[in-house]
């Protein structure tokens, strides 16, 4: 099945609302624009964001594409709600094949990209091929051009958006660049879209790689709904949900995600100096209460949303004084603070400023510098490879070079280092792989793999391998599911897994998950979708969408040669109990990995031996094709 | 008798305080310990803890000396003289 192949130039009856009905192909190395339609059929078995933008790079990226090579394709896609009103309908997504983890890769970010590029007139844009100079892609009301680029590249991300909006003559556009982190290949660089990021999967790698710098986009359109006073309505109830929740009313708005610093500590689930231990008694200096005391100017909404998550801050004092960042998140405090060895959020929101610039992954920076420190400790690496920074848990003041220097490439360590943390393992050899804290290349964010089973599950199943997106931490963290035992968790986590993708497809926050959620698709995601373009979904049909959408990634990371026996988690997190602590004595043994992933796989209807998925299982959901190409694997 | 409440977040705004004595009469339970909070606080209290539309507590552990529990029968778990205890705020995500 090809859907895009029923594409053509001038419309074939997309009937849906919510969408534009229009992705934007871009050819960078014939330099030439095309535009292509959605079809119906696309729409309605793969949605838009996550699920649309796989289907579309399982049919057009052959299994063993280099990512860093033209034959790799990068696709900017929004979702169904983006640019209504829905809460938190402001997400862009970001797509292709990642440097890191070899599997179909999607980061999504907030901010206000997402709308203005369905406001210009597309749904997305894929870009496929390489240009011979740096280019960058500018949208206005519809009119795609790409211009010249040359003089913004070696530009840190909100140095090339300044530029441009003094060389577009307007500060009224949205702009998602890279850094010279990206043009230097780093696998973790990232695009950062005004002050958020596409953080994570290196995809600021591929846009370097294809020397494409930025997109700015710019638009006058709008969104249209099948039925606007039956969108107020639920509008209306959704906002109330949003005013009535603890979580969205209270706690985000205050404090942002920064708060889970003292919370996962609290249960003993905060990783420190390189996941050695999970419990920080200096955590109180990383906390949020201390960065709203210390750093915290005000709070900032993404498109549409009422929370206010997103907190500006300055730093008041010390070495970094005056450095502006939207920050710091709770996943940067944790892998530039506490897995650091240190407790000075002044650092820490340096640190995150220095990757936002660079255009890096903030969390893979972090457990990178800690992975090196832990590497220096063991004296597995010298003075010699270091070129003489003695890098012990503890020396925040290193933090801020050493990440520089991986930006781009400077010196033995960076080099290495700038591969991410598995391959820099497999580089340094000598036993790092025990603590080389990532699976399938992706290093692990700031929840508990020992305290948390299911999550422990989410992590070693996931197709992107250390994200905390394709799991969830919040059921067994809040209690709704009992963290203690590993029955259960093969269901628990399927239907997260369902969750997450649909809402990565649609695309609204996982912020927000106790409000779509937060175990299961629930019946306002079904008034969501329908509500927004007109479908009749149901329920039933929403649940098996996502697990279509679920299977196909599988599916291309099969292709790509993963099997079970790379759904693990290191050694660390299989041999160490968690040290001290409230969660001391946890651990996740090989025994209880294979137990949860034998149910998982058979929940899942895979096979047992290989995790592939079955036949039966892919007929089911409508994927003859990719039944087809899996007998290739079995 | 005596326990202390470790607060965070919002709660922490609310009572002013990183840990906060409270004085309940022997054999109280959690149960009770959230009716002198919801009493002492009042509403600010309450917003942090319960969804505004259903009345209902929202889910979140509490620890008592590091050990978790929540749900509603542990609502009724007895309390000793000393204990500490501390409501993990609910927040979604991460």
């Amino acid at each position: 099945m090809y859907l895009l192949k029923g594409l053509c130039m001038n419309g074939n009856g997309f009937h849906y609302k919510g969408y534009i009905g229009k992705i934007l192909r871009v050819n960078l190395t014939s330099g030439t624009l095309s535009d292509v339609s959605l079809t119906n059929e696309l729409a309605e078995q793969y949605i838009g964001g996550a699920g649309m933008a796989a289907r579309i790079l399982y049919d057009e990226l052959p299994p063993g594409t280099d990512p860093l090579s033209a034959e790799n394709k990068v696709i900017f896609l929004t979702g169904p709600v983006e640019g209504t009103m829905i809460p938190t309908s402001s997400r862009i997504g970001l797509y292709s094949k990642s440097p890191l983890t070899n599997t179909f890769f999607h980061s999504s970010a907030g901010g206000h990209f997402a709308p203005e590029l369905k406001f210009s007139g597309y749904d997305g844009i894929i870009f496929e091929g390489t240009s011979e100079k740096p280019v960058y892609l500018f949208i206005d009301d519809g009119i795609a051009e790409l211009r010249d680029a040359t003089h913004l590249w070696g530009m840190d991300t909100y140095r090339v958006q300044h530029e441009l909006f003094e060389e577009i003559g307007t500060e009224e556009i949205q702009i998602a660049a890279i850094g010279p982190a990206g043009e230097h290949l780093v696998r973790f660089a990232c695009v950062i879209c005004g002050c958020r990021a596409l953080g994570r999967g290196g995809l600021g790698a591929v846009m370097g790689s294809k020397k494409l710098k930025a997109v700015a986009v710019r638009g006058r359109g709008q969104v249209d709904v099948p039925d606007m006073r039956k969108m107020k309505t639920f509008l209306d109830e959704l906002f109330a949900r949003f005013s009535a929740h603890p979580s969205t009313a209270e706690i985000l708005p205050r404090y942002g995600t920064p708060v889970l610093v003292n919370a996962n500590n609290s249960l003993g689930l905060l990783g420190y100096n390189n996941w050695q231990d999970e419990y920080y008694t200096e955590a109180e200096g990383l906390s949020g209460e201390t960065m709203r005391k210390k750093i915290v100017k005000r709070d900032k909404s993404c498109y549409a949303c009422p929370s206010r998550c997103g907190k500006f801050s300055i730093v008041g004092s010390g070495s970094f004084e005056g450095k502006r960042v939207e920050g710091p998140e709770y996943e940067n405090i944790y892998a530039l603070g506490s897995m650091c060895g240190h407790n000075d959020i002044e650092v820490v929101a340096a640190a995150e400023r220095l990757c936002d610039d660079l255009g890096v992954d903030a969390i893979e920076a972090g457990v990178a510098v800690a992975f090196a420190m832990e590497c220096y400790e063991r004296g597995l690496i010298t003075d010699k490879e270091t070129d003489g920074m003695q890098l012990t848990f503890g020396r925040s003041d290193l933090i801020v070079p050493l990440i520089t220097k991986m930006a781009t490439r400077e010196g033995y360590l960076a080099d290495v280092l700038a591969e991410g943390v598995k391959r820099a393992s497999e580089t340094i050899g000598q036993g790092s792989d025990f603590f080389a804290m990532q699976n399938k290349g992706l290093t692990f964010p700031g929840h508990s793999a020992r305290g948390m089973p299911g999550f422990a599950l989410g992590y070693a199943t996931g197709p992107r391998g250390g994200s905390h997106h394709d799991g969830r931490p919040t059921g067994e963290r809040s209690g709704l599911v009992k963290r203690d035992t590993i029955e259960g968790k093969a269901e628990y986590m399927a239907r997260i897994n369902h969750l997450n993708i649909l809402t990565d497809s649609m695309i609204l926050c996982h912020l927000t998950e106790g409000i779509w959620g937060p175990l299961d698709i629930t019946d306002v995601l079904v008034k969501c979708i329908n509500y927004t373009t007109g479908m009749d979904l149901t329920l039933e049909d929403l649940r098996t969408t996502a697990e279509r959408i679920w299977n196909l990634i599988r599916s291309f990371s099969v292709r790509e040669g993963y099997r079970r026996e790379h759904d693990k988690l290191p050694p660390r997190f299989m041999e160490e109990p968690i040290k001290t602590g409230p969660s001391k004595g946890m651990v996740i043994s090989r025994e209880m990995l294979d137990y949860m992933l034998d149910q998982y796989y058979e929940f899942r209807g895979w096979d047992k031996d290989t995790g592939i998925p079955t036949r039966e299982k892919l007929l089911e959901l409508g994927l003859e094709d990719v039944a087809d190409d899996m007998e290739k694997y079995r | 008798m005596n326990v202390t409440l470790k607060c965070f977040a919002n709660i922490r705004d609310i009572v002013g305080k990183k840990e906060l004595p409270v004085d309940l009469i022997p054999g109280a339970t959690l149960s009770d310990l959230f009716g002198y909070l919801q009493k002492a606080y009042g509403k600010n209290f309450d917003r942090q803890v319960t969804d505004q539309l259903t009345g209902e507590l929202v889910p979140f552990l509490i620890l008592i000396n590091d050990k978790a529990f929540r749900s509603v029968s542990d609502m009724e778990t007895p309390l000793n003289d000393g204990d500490i205890i501390t409501i993990m705020i609910p927040f979604d995500g991460g």
